[in-house]
């Protein structure tokens, strides 16, 4: 027999090498800080997810060792079987009540979270009504449902309106699902109106905010508090991995919506529950955030100074509405040269280019971190400027 | 890897239009005359010297021309010393006979693309020699530019040229469209879809993880639209189904196991033809008989129309008696890409109305999967 099951792990990653498609892992050697050690080199950090610095906060780091010390390193157990702690019912409560929902369901991740859910949500005789630019996980939820789906233009809510009266013609039930914070671009999606078509029309709305948790809305309460409509929203899907400094996803909304969901979701069903030291960081995470609004506020502060500067240089920052601001360049290359440069210079921000975004829009894409002082702004500012001018972008 | 490119100009493409004579099939002398000026070479030597600006891999380009107006001329202007001529014609007026000979002559050097200035008559005219052998990729320069190949303007199409020597993009359908010259002149717009090309087009890509992609192939996603007409026919089979024109319903008449006709409608029921190639007489003699029809269309690359090109057999009268909401639009989603907005142009005022009134139709362009796109009239 001639039958080779193993030459295409090696055959396809070289591919992947050829093309300059593969992932060039960078090794973080401090913690995930506003200052970090990035392959030996120390480097302001622009893309870490972990907006508020709360992964170094002391309230988060003494609950992760308390509650490690009190139950253990790990759970023993999926959450459906002995893996259900006290602590991670105590979450789910907290969050519950921080985001003004009845009820909350914490999973393993935030990607657990969609894959899990979403399939469960729609069957064949539904349709997905979803948002051009939907994050990968999304995505990937809803290419494993057998429902009709449907696409509309970003942000475009006569697209929305339109296809919402082609679904009302044929369909049993309509799930309308998007991104709260969009990743590549730092725009929001306008949730209001979307509660309001989905109201008109008898649809479920499902947000996947894993980007506005602890940074949009009072005190970081998310999307639904940004719009004034807690509570509307069916599915406010999550994570505690972002803003919140920690690991896991989540979602909120009604009771009838979590006892559904963690008795449906396979990847909740299937999967350990987190260890003590998360769920008790995730507490306290919750807690600062109730308690220390200064977080919130100084992301904020430095978001709008940063933003601000690069355009009155004259780089294009998009349409960002968020700590997530693009600087758009244009050719790829370009893209990857101005973060190589801005790497030697000490900052440290990725470039995203097609076809991530348009050939033509390639990026770098800086996520603000409240850790960071007006004196680091200031420094990559000017490095920002100067490489601006020397590869001719502005 | 070398791109091999062929290189081919029709210098008095596009000189009929501004003396009215909307095109110049047989009547360059009557042009000239008129005070006609060439064009075609400006726009060449614009798109090269454009592509030349852009690119970063000369040495790795092997140019392949005819001699004269025809080829050699505009790349030496361009700044291009580096080319073959593997065609020099007879005489200084040039004919559409010496670009069926550059054809011939680009299909024996095996070139990977043939790039052409000119417009739908010189996209014919390749296309009856190459066939289905090399993509096409036109620089619009004619009076008619109706077929698929063309990029929107010569900047666009220096663009494409780019993206297809750095191999980034994929091969598709591309129509290629004619209308009979004379009759056109009389004012009769008869626009008929000649045959379906080879273009270049952008891969569809499926977001893998966070910022990996796997493209799938033209074929790959025809699969999937198949797949998705199935479940239709399946779901509907007391429903009459009339197959429009074109590549992407041709592979899936094929994958049903259906002998259709590419470039006409066909009628099919139970999964079986029971009239291929129908006029418009046919198609309403059928329509007579079945209560329940819908109408399959995709639209033409680059232009977007689903009715009134090439398709003129599906008169005002049939589409009212189908119903527009009995349209099924299929295309992949780099043909969409490539299309302003989905079109009709039908000159029948209660149709205008009708699809201008949806605004919006529902193009399916996956298995199951759709998206929203505007509709245009022309009026």
């Amino acid at each position: 027999m001639n039958r080779n099951s193993k030459s295409f792990l090696k055959e396809e990653y070289d591919e992947l090498v050829k093309k300059n498609f593969d992932w060039k892992l960078r090794i973080l050697e401090s913690g995930s800080t506003p200052h970090s050690i990035v392959d030996g080199k120390k480097v302001i950090m622009l893309c870490s997810n972990n907006y508020l610095s709360l992964s170094n906060h002391p309230k988060l780091i003494k609950a992760a060792i308390d509650a490690a010390k009190q139950y253990g390193a790990g759970s023993g157990s999926v959450r459906a079987i002995a893996g259900t702690m006290k602590l991670h019912i105590e979450v789910e409560k907290r969050l519950a009540k921080f985001k003004r929902t009845e009820s909350s369901l914490i999973y393993q991740t935030g990607f657990a979270a969609n894959a899990g859910l979403i399939p469960q949500l729609v069957g064949k005789e539904d349709i997905i009504i979803s948002d051009e630019l939907n994050h990968g996980s999304i995505i990937d939820g809803v290419r494993l449902t057998k429902a009709e789906r449907a696409v509309y233009k970003h942000r475009d809510m006569g697209e929305l309106e339109k296809v919402l009266i082609e679904a009302d013609k044929k369909s049993r039930r309509i799930l309308i699902i998007t991104d709260g914070v969009f990743s590549m671009d730092g725009d929001i999606a306008p949730m209001d109106k979307i509660v309001k078509l989905a109201s008109e029309f008898g649809a479920m709305t499902y947000v996947d905010d894993a980007h506005g948790e602890g940074v949009i809305g009072e005190d970081g309460r998310g999307i639904g508090a940004h719009f004034n409509i807690e509570g509307k929203i069916d599915v406010e899907m999550g994570t505690f991995s972002k803003a919140y400094g920690v690991v896991g996803g989540l979602i909120a909304g009604s009771q009838n919506l979590t006892n559904f969901a963690y008795n449906k979701s396979r990847t909740w069903l299937l999967s350990g529950s987190h260890p003590p030291a998360v769920a008790g960081a995730q507490l306290a995470a919750i807690d600062v955030l109730e308690t220390e609004p200064e977080h919130v506020k100084k992301l904020w502060d430095n978001t709008n100074y940063f933003k601000k500067e690069l355009i009155s240089m004259g780089f294009d920052t998009g349409e960002s509405e968020t700590p997530i601001t693009p600087v758009i360049v244009g050719e790829s290359s370009k893209a990857k040269e101005l973060s190589n440069k801005l790497f030697t210079e000490g900052i440290f921000a990725l470039p995203i280019v097609f076809p991530m975004v348009a050939r033509d829009k390639a990026r770098i894409r800086t996520m603000m971190n409240a850790g960071l002082t007006k004196k680091d702004l200031d420094f990559t500012l000017e490095k920002f400027e100067k490489l601006g001018k020397q590869l001719d972008i502005i | 890897m070398i791109s091999k490119i062929g290189f081919v100009v029709n210098p008095i493409a596009g000189m009929g239009g501004k003396v009215g004579l909307k095109g110049t099939d047989g009547v360059l002398k009557k042009a000239i005359k008129l005070g006609a000026k060439p064009i075609a070479t400006q726009k060449a030597v614009e798109t090269v010297k454009k592509f030349i600006s852009i690119n970063s891999k000369k040495d790795k380009i092997k140019w392949f021309t005819c001699k004269g107006e025809m080829g050699s001329n505009v790349l030496k202007k361009a700044g291009i010393k580096n080319f073959e001529i593997v065609y020099s014609p007879k005489y200084n007026s040039t004919s559409k006979l010496d670009t069926k000979n550059a054809s011939e002559k680009f299909i024996e050097e095996k070139v990977d693309l043939i790039l052409f200035c000119g417009g739908d008559g010189t996209a014919r005219d390749i296309f009856e020699i190459v066939k289905t052998r090399i993509p096409i990729l036109g620089i619009p320069s004619g009076v008619k530019m109706h077929s698929g190949v063309f990029g929107i303007s010569t900047s666009a199409s220096a663009k494409t040229l780019n993206e297809f020597v750095n191999n980034n993009l994929t091969i598709g359908d591309a129509e290629i469209m004619d209308l009979n010259e004379e009759k056109y002149r009389k004012g009769e717009w008869k626009i008929k879809l000649f045959g379906i090309a080879k273009g270049i087009v952008e891969p569809t890509y499926i977001q893998v993880g966070k910022s990996t992609f796997e493209t799938l192939s033209d074929n790959e996603i025809k699969d999937e639209l198949y797949e998705h007409i199935l479940d239709e026919i399946e779901k509907n089979n007391d429903c009459l189904f009339l197959f429009g024109s074109g590549g992407t319903i041709d592979y899936i008449a094929n994958k049903i196991g259906v002998k259709n006709s590419l470039l006409g409608i066909d009628a099919i029921y139970n999964k079986k033809v029971i009239g291929t190639d129908l006029n418009e007489q046919g198609i309403l003699n059928l329509l007579r008989k079945y209560l329940k029809v819908k109408l399959l269309l995709s639209p033409i690359g680059a232009q977007g129309f689903i009715l009134g090109r090439g398709n003129l057999q599906l008169s005002p009268e049939i589409i009212k008696i189908i119903g527009i909401d009995n349209i099924i639009v299929v295309s992949t989603p780099a043909k969409l890409a490539s299309i302003p907005a989905i079109r009709v142009d039908m000159g029948d005022e209660e149709l205008d109305r009708m699809f201008a009134e949806k605004e919006f139709i529902m193009v399916v362009i996956g298995y199951r999967l759709s998206r929203v796109v505007k509709i245009q009239t022309l009026t």
